[in-house]
């Protein structure tokens, strides 16, 4: 199953794939670890990322809309350095994908 | 471990989101850690790609490219006297803003990863309690100590 023998493909975006992005990888990371998800988090830029195809991808609202549909989970971060609005988030919606045991 | 270039200043007066990029990204050039032009990257960056770089309430991360004119792996931060818009939705307005710049598209990940574990345990909210400029200066050599 993924998420737990096989990593999901995670992917923040940013507008460059150097600074914000990071942070939110970061975050990610941590996040998905309290959830017991195991997941591949990236940082990347917008264009790569339309030519990946991810399980998941976060990021800003303003960039997250451009990937609706792109990937089966697609999240709208507001704050950057928030784990648990980032867990809140994502418990949902990893849950329905069958990515998360209740 | 890469040697990382840190500086900051509190209380800066800032009329607009441009200027306060301008604050903090002046410092890394200041310190010699950018070259001048590096200034206006940052500051195009927003303006191409938007204020996505507000990453938090209250908090902007600027960069530009590694060849916008990045010399040496740098991290500044400035606190604003008052806050400014950069057109975020839900995070504005911001009053502390962060710049930094990287030689490459690697060498700053540790330094990132760093400032983001100290963002999550208060940073922002101790450079803005923070007294003076050895305070805020000593804030983000704690960042920088704290790459692995």
């Amino acid at each position: 199953m993924k998420g737990k023998e096989e990593p999901l493909q995670v992917l923040a975006v940013c507008g460059v794939g150097m600074g914000s992005s990071l942070i939110l990888r970061m975050t990610a990371e941590e996040a998905f670890r309290d959830l017991g998800v195991r997941a591949k988090v990236e940082a990347t830029d917008l264009s790569s990322a339309k030519s990946a195809k991810p399980d998941v991808i976060l990021g800003q609202g303003m960039h997250t809309a451009e990937f609706e549909g792109a990937a089966p989970v697609v999240i709208a971060v507001t704050n950057f350095v928030d784990k648990e609005a980032l867990k809140r988030q994502l418990e949902g919606p990893l849950r329905e994908a069958g990515w998360l045991e209740s | 471990m890469a040697r990382v270039v840190t500086a900051a200043r509190p209380g800066v007066a800032a009329e607009d989101w441009r200027a306060a990029v301008r604050a903090a990204s002046q410092l890394l050039v200041d310190a010699g850690a950018a070259e001048p032009r590096y200034v206006d990257r940052c500051i195009a960056t927003v303006e191409e790609l938007g204020p996505y770089m507000v990453v938090a309430p209250g908090v902007a991360l600027a960069h530009a490219r590694p060849e916008d004119g990045a010399v040496a792996l740098g991290l500044s931060a400035v606190t604003l006297r008052e806050p400014v818009k950069f057109g975020h939705a839900e995070n504005d307005p911001v009053d502390v803003v962060f710049a930094f710049g990287s030689p490459d598209r690697d060498q700053h990940v540790g330094l990132l990863g760093a400032l983001a574990r100290r963002l999550t345990e208060g940073l922002a909210d101790d450079l803005r309690k923070a007294g003076d400029e050895s305070e805020v200066r000593r804030l983000m050599e704690e960042v920088a100590a704290d790459v692995e």
